[in-house]
């Protein structure tokens, strides 16, 4: 089974750096920010690895590739997916701001065409753009089926269907699909044994969270090939279809303030908070 | 009895109910420090909004003889804050206002009410930092940091406090405002009465304000996190860490017994599948990854570690300190510790901890012994845990007995008592162990010439009458 997990990087709220925002709302300013793997895309990592290994070896014949849309040094981030244990990657080179969830959909429909997986897991949305929409839009242009904010998958043993868990208000909907598929996951993905693959004996229990990638193979993964190219060589319409009108960073917080007693506090929840 | 009444009452009439608590929930929470040894029974708590203020209280206590106990963000561990006997305390909380930053001069001046993490932030927004850097630094204030030279996670790249004072605002015991050394960086005018006043705790005068030096803030760091088995296999890495041609900013070890501690309390695990006896986060300052992958791979070559990740990201980074820096409240979020803060050459720590680990199994082999610390210093922690059927006295009078042991073996090994925790009431009586009496005899000599009354944090540090 070959999976295929598309990566954003996004930045990281731990950066000594902080995000800041250009006069006017223009642009973000990312200057010093040293970004990350988007935390979801990074759980899409996981579930493929967990889905294509028997506990710690890779089942044979089974592959994990990344591919990531942007300007060269997203490639640290992809040797970050390679190093936790995926098998490939591929760039394409493109200017963060030349890209909005149609496009990089589009690309990742032509990049299909080509590495032809069984599955694409991506998270379920950027932390950035917040926008939740790639994995919906490639599976429409694929025709394929497709499952939302997967808490948890299943591989059949014939590995020709999975069944995924969506979590939903008061409950969990199962659906089953027949591969090839697109999947979004949520954070519940990475819980110990939301992914089960019928491979992995079943006493196996996962760290909780997406893993970290261990130093041998962190030094295995700076040879592991990222075929790099231009996006332009997928031959799409670079036109955007979004297009950002401005950008406010969050309202700084208030300082609190000190109550007396239960009483005031009570006084002031109703009469500031106006919560009860 | 009569007499305090009639000087609180000569307080609140002096400087007002606004200036003057005497609320009981103040009274505990300004009274006392992170240490639950003694009961906080402070006269009153006074909160001065200005050194003008600060000065005019001393005066009123200097002429009606009422003992004084600075306080500020009151997270020590050796009880330095602690007000036990009917003292004024003089809470520095409300000054805390921060000038622009000097950016040609890279300093800041800062009220001592000045929480250490509003310092930060206020210094970040220009790229520059003052590297005083501790888990406590979201509570702790910079008075309060100066006055006990706070050491923490950062020493071994910037030293400690005292190398990141310029100038000092400090009102004396009789209520005069001096100011120490304005923001120079070189100034060769006879002995530097600043320097006094750093790490004295509060017991020669009230350091009011501060400027501070600054350097710039780091652009990244990289953050690893190693396994190792025994504290022999701690040095060899660290002597490692030393030869690497990086900046090293941390090195930190904690053993299992807090790594147990920190899961049950925090639900926080290294990055590891199996258990080892030791673990060590290191930090490099502005490296590339690349060359620090490439060399923490070859600590593996080198049988050096049992396990190893380097962050990838400032995420995993902040991840593997909420380790290290989880570990003291998980110590007290699961059960009662007796801490020790000790010092020792580096080059005779592994002799040390050897003798250390055969008194304790030796003499209290129902204490469970929590050791962590910042390694590269020399700086050891050593938490004994109570046993659950011990109580709380019996516990503590038993720890006593043996810190005496310890203190010995630390001396015989040229080593200190408090490495950056001070000396307060709490490490009063081992003082000995560290310091000649020829130097004890000089602190007194210091102490009588500038608070002859002994107005100032009386019974910290040491007993003057003694």
């Amino acid at each position: 089974m070959k999976i295929l997990v598309p990566l954003k990087r996004t930045a990281d709220p731990d950066n000594a750096n902080k995000i800041k925002i250009a006069a006017g709302g223009a642009k973000i300013v990312t200057d010093g920010l040293e970004p990350k793997i988007n935390p979801f895309d990074e759980y899409a990592v996981e579930a493929a690895l967990r889905l294509t290994e028997n506990a710690k070896t890779r089942v044979a014949g089974d592959k994990v590739t990344i591919v990531s849309f942007g300007p060269k040094e997203a490639a640290t981030n992809i040797r970050t997916a390679l190093a936790m244990g995926a098998d490939d990657g591929l760039l394409f080179h493109a200017d963060d701001e030349a890209l909005d969830g149609d496009l990089v959909a589009r690309a990742l429909a032509k990049v299909v065409e080509t590495q032809k997986p069984d599955l694409v897991i991506l998270g379920k949305q950027a932390v950035d753009g917040d926008s939740n929409q790639v994995g919906q839009i490639l599976a429409e242009l694929l025709q394929w089926p497709s499952a939302t904010f997967a808490m948890s998958i299943e591989l059949a043993k014939d590995k020709k269907s999975v069944i995924v868990g969506r979590e939903v208000d008061g409950g969990v909907v199962k659906l089953k699909l027949e591969l090839p598929a697109v999947i979004t996951v949520d954070l519940r993905i990475v819980a110990p044994k939301s992914v089960v693959n019928n491979v992995t004996p079943a006493t196996h229990v996962y760290s909780d969270g997406a893993r970290y990638a261990p130093l041998p193979m962190i030094i295995k993964a700076k040879t592991k090939p990222i075929a790099e190219a231009p996006i332009a060589s997928l031959g799409l319409d670079a036109t955007l279809k979004s297009k950002y009108h401005t950008f406010e960073l969050p309202p700084a917080r208030k300082a609190g303030k000190k109550v007396k007693d239960v009483a005031e506090l009570v006084g002031l929840l109703k009469s500031e908070a106006k919560v009860l | 009895m009569h007499s305090s009444t009639a000087r609180l009452e000569a307080l609140v009439a002096a400087f007002g109910s606004d200036l003057i608590s005497t609320d009981p929930s103040d009274l505990i929470e300004l009274g006392r420090d992170w240490t639950r040894v003694h009961t906080p029974a402070p006269l009153a708590i006074a909160l001065p909004r200005s050194a003008a203020e600060v000065a005019a209280l001393m005066r009123f206590c200097d002429a009606h003889d009422l003992k004084v106990v600075p306080s500020g963000g009151r997270t020590g561990l050796a009880a330095g804050a602690v007000a036990a006997s009917g003292e004024l305390v003089i809470s520095l909380s409300r000054m805390r206002a921060m000038a622009p930053v000097d950016r040609l001069g890279n300093t800041v001046r800062v009220e001592a009410g000045a929480v250490t993490a509003a310092v930060h932030a206020h210094c970040a927004e220009v790229g520059l930092t003052w590297p005083v850097d501790f888990a406590s630094k979201g509570s702790s204030q910079v008075g309060g940091n100066i006055a006990t030279n706070a050491g923490g996670v950062k020493v071994i790249r910037y030293g400690l406090t005292r190398n990141w004072v310029l100038g000092l605002e400090v009102v004396t015991a009789q209520g005069e405002i001096l100011s120490l050394n304005g923001a120079l960086e070189k100034n060769n005018t006879g002995t530097d009465l600043r320097q006094l006043f750093i790490g004295s705790e509060g017991t020669l005068g009230i350091i009011t304000a501060a400027t501070l030096k600054l350097v710039a803030l780091p652009r990244r760091h990289d953050v690893m996190i190693f396994a190792v088995p025994d504290v022999a296999a701690v040095v060899r890495l660290f002597r490692a860490v030393r030869e690497a041609p990086m900046v090293l900013s941390a090195f930190e070890f904690f053993s299992e017994a807090c790594r147990l501690r920190v899961e049950r309390h925090r639900h926080l695990r290294p990055p590891f599948d199996g258990r080892y006896a030791y673990y060590v986060l290191v930090e490099f300052e502005n490296s590339d990854r690349d060359a620090v992958e490439t060399w923490a791979a070859g600590l593996f070559e080198g049988d050096l570690v049992e396990d190893g990740v380097v962050a990838q990201d400032a995420s995993q980074g902040a991840a593997f300190w909420a380790l290290r820096e989880s570990i003291s409240e998980s110590l007290s979020g699961t059960g009662f510790p007796y801490k020790n803060d000790i010092a020792l050459p580096i080059a005779g720590l592994e002799a040390f901890v050897d003798a250390l680990e055969a008194l304790l199994l030796r003499g209290y082999p129902a204490f469970e012994v929590c050791l962590f610390g910042h390694l590269g210093d020399g700086n050891l922690h050593v938490n004994l845990m109570k046993p659950d059927a011990m109580s709380r006295e019996a516990f503590i009078a038993a720890a006593k007995v043996c810190d005496q042991s310890m203190f010995a073996l630390v001396e015989a090994h040229r080593g200190s008592v408090s490495a950056e925790h001070g000396i307060g009431l709490l490490k009063r009586d081992a003082l000995r162990f560290s310091r000649s009496p020829a130097e004890l005899a000089m602190l007194r000599a210091v102490k009588r010439a500038l608070d002859p009354k002994n107005l100032l944090n009386p019974g910290k540090v040491f007993d003057l009458d003694q």
